[in-house]
């Protein structure tokens, strides 16, 4: 005990009888809350796998009494899986190397760059920020229309790039790297695309992977903006054909639902565990700037 | 070093306007795609929805300049009210269940001695949980035959109509978007605590300050700057909430869950009337930036004090 760094308590502390009574309340809080996390994933996934019967007996299960795989193959029918699926990975790829491309280059230029009115680009970027979505939400569907972009995926990828907040991100990570290593390089004779690609970039690889999953949640997630702006269902990623079909359906038992529920909960969990460290460093990269 | 003396010497003789272009040349270059985007996909519809809150916007007929009356429509709607009113309990909800919280829960979860990753990773477990596998989750869990009943029938014999009933729609919504967020705001508290030095709670300790003191003085005041940031953060997201209404109630029973967010969209998309979902659009830039004007002075005097 006596080599660990202390927190709040101090070992000194638990001899108290009152705090132990405390942090046994405190344990016990934290049970029942890990246990309401974790059921709802519990009863998605073994409810998957049961007979509408069994979900609905009582006293209630958890685990199913009986593997029921053909649930997930009467699921598949109503959310044909490929396609949508391939049209999510269509929609990142393309969001993350045009997004990861504009806002590079352009929080590198803020950070590393000479450049005239400096504050007053910065400020271009940010006061977006300010302004909601629900003041041009609207608008822009329609200046998407305007540009004959609807039912088009570079409605998307496009517009990926403009997220001050992902400047802003890259930007405070290229303000820490040392100036003088871009000064050495350009004395060197290196251009500044060279200092670009073969200085920043590379060091910045632990940036890019953190925006790149939070591309990968919100590509994945947004059902309601691609039902919006596609117009042909055979465009829709995954998110909103499972939306249509199964959320917005009536007739489905919810044995099927769960299916195509724990199938498609199933892959950003997987990408969560995966990279559970860059993840948890760009939380607290964007906590710390916010 | 020869070579870098005559490039200096060469600098100084080229004339300054040319040497400035020179200079601000690739930094510009590197900039432009972004300032490209940022005007076609963002200032131009933002100049846009204040541009159509004047018109009457028609695909066919083109659009017609008509002043105020947009304005005066969206007014005298009768559902205004109702929206308005529901956006604000929304958020108030949000506020009373999902700002408090994370704070408790993360300074809980640094005083683990054991489990500490895993219950950081529990906690922001449904924050990777995709939206809509969201709400199918809780389709289930608020079914009149399902969990949420049978959890209420072990303390007596109610029983809920959970996304029907016109008096807790609004707070099963809450709860369930609760669910899945607060893991994120737990974790960037966490950052925050962990950040705050050790001797001050040995300091303290040593004169004598117990557990819950050393709470309150210490590491409160110690993520104060994220609560402020939190509770902009999370007023400025509730503020437009609409799609777990649109998924689990559809802005029903009787418009108990029609927030004003939801009311554009379907001004828009319902109606049509895309002038009219412009004005509220523009409305809502007004109140919001007024607002959070008011909190920014209000942070900034209490950091005077």
């Amino acid at each position: 005990m006596s080599n660990r760094e202390r927190s709040i308590m101090s070992s000194f502390d638990f001899k108290k009888g009152s705090v132990q009574i405390g942090y046994s309340i405190m344990l016990l809080a934290l049970l029942v809350l890990a246990v309401t996390m974790l059921y709802p994933f519990a009863t998605t996934i073994f409810s998957s796998f049961k007979t509408n019967q069994e979900i609905f007996s009582f006293p209630p299960t958890l685990f199913p009494h009986q593997f029921q795989w053909s649930n997930y193959a009467e699921g598949f029918k109503y959310v044909d899986f490929i396609r949508p699926l391939w049209n999510t990975l269509i929609l990142f790829g393309g969001n993350a190397v045009i997004s990861l491309m504009i806002v590079s280059l352009a929080a590198f230029s803020l950070s590393q760059m000479k450049l005239p009115f400096r504050k007053g680009v910065t400020l271009f970027f940010m006061s977006t920020l300010m302004i909601p979505s629900a003041t041009y939400m609207i608008p822009s569907f329609l200046n998407l229309q305007s540009l004959g972009l609807i039912d088009s995926y570079w409605a998307f990828w496009l517009p990926a790039g403009a997220s001050a907040f992902n400047i802003m991100l890259l930007r405070s990570f290229f303000d820490g790297i040392n100036k003088e290593l871009f000064e050495a390089g350009r004395l060197d004779g290196a251009s500044e695309i060279r200092c670009f690609y073969r200085l920043a970039v590379p060091m910045s690889i632990p940036v890019f992977s953190t925006l790149l999953i939070f591309s990968f949640t919100s590509t994945w997630n947004d059902w309601y903006w691609p039902s919006l702006v596609l117009t042909s269902p055979e465009k829709y990623p995954l998110a909103s054909v499972v939306y249509r079909n199964i959320i917005q359906s009536f007739n489905l038992t919810w044995n099927v639902k769960f299916s195509v529920l724990t199938a498609i909960m199933v892959p950003p969990l997987l990408f969560f565990l995966f990279f559970q460290k860059n993840i948890m460093h760009g939380l607290n990269l964007s906590g710390v700037k916010g | 070093m020869s070579t870098q003396a005559a490039r200096v010497k060469e600098r100084h003789t080229v004339h300054p306007l040319i040497k400035k272009t020179r200079d601000y040349f690739w930094g510009i270059l590197f900039l432009l795609p972004a300032l490209i985007v940022f005007c076609l996909f963002l200032w131009t519809p933002i100049a846009k929805g204040v541009m159509y809150s004047f018109m009457h916007v028609d695909f066919i007929k083109g659009n017609e300049f008509i002043g105020l009356s947009n304005y005066r429509e969206v007014l005298a709607n009768s559902a205004l009210g109702i929206s308005i009113w529901n956006t604000i309990y929304y958020m108030l909800l949000c506020v009373l269940f999902g700002f408090w919280v994370p704070s408790i829960v993360s300074i809980a979860i640094s005083e683990l001695r054991r489990f500490q990753g895993a219950m950081r990773l529990i906690v922001y477990l449904p924050h990777i949980v995709p939206a809509v596998v969201l709400y199918g989750m809780w389709q289930w869990l608020y079914d009149p035959l399902g969990p949420a009943n049978q959890i209420a029938s072990w303390f007596g014999n109610h029983q809920f109509m959970w996304l029907t009933d016109k008096s807790i729609a609004m707070i099963s919504i809450v709860i369930a978007e609760t669910w899945q967020a607060f893991g994120g705001a737990t974790l960037i508290y966490l950052a925050g605590i962990v950040g705050i030095s050790k001797d001050l709670y040995e300091a303290a300790e040593i004169d004598g300050a117990g557990v819950l003191q050393r709470i309150r003085h210490i590491t409160i005041p110690g993520i104060r700057h994220l609560y402020v940031l939190m509770f902009i953060l999370q007023l400025i997201s509730t503020s437009q909430g609409f799609m777990t209404h649109m998924a689990l109630t559809g802005g029903g029973p009787n418009n108990a869950t029609l927030t004003y967010m939801y009311q554009i969209i379907n001004e828009a998309f319902t109606n049509l009337n895309f002038g009219r979902a412009s004005a509220m659009g523009v409305l809502m830039f007004l109140v919001l930036t007024s607002l959070s004007i008011v909190l920014y002075h209000f942070q900034g005097r209490s950091k005077e004090a």
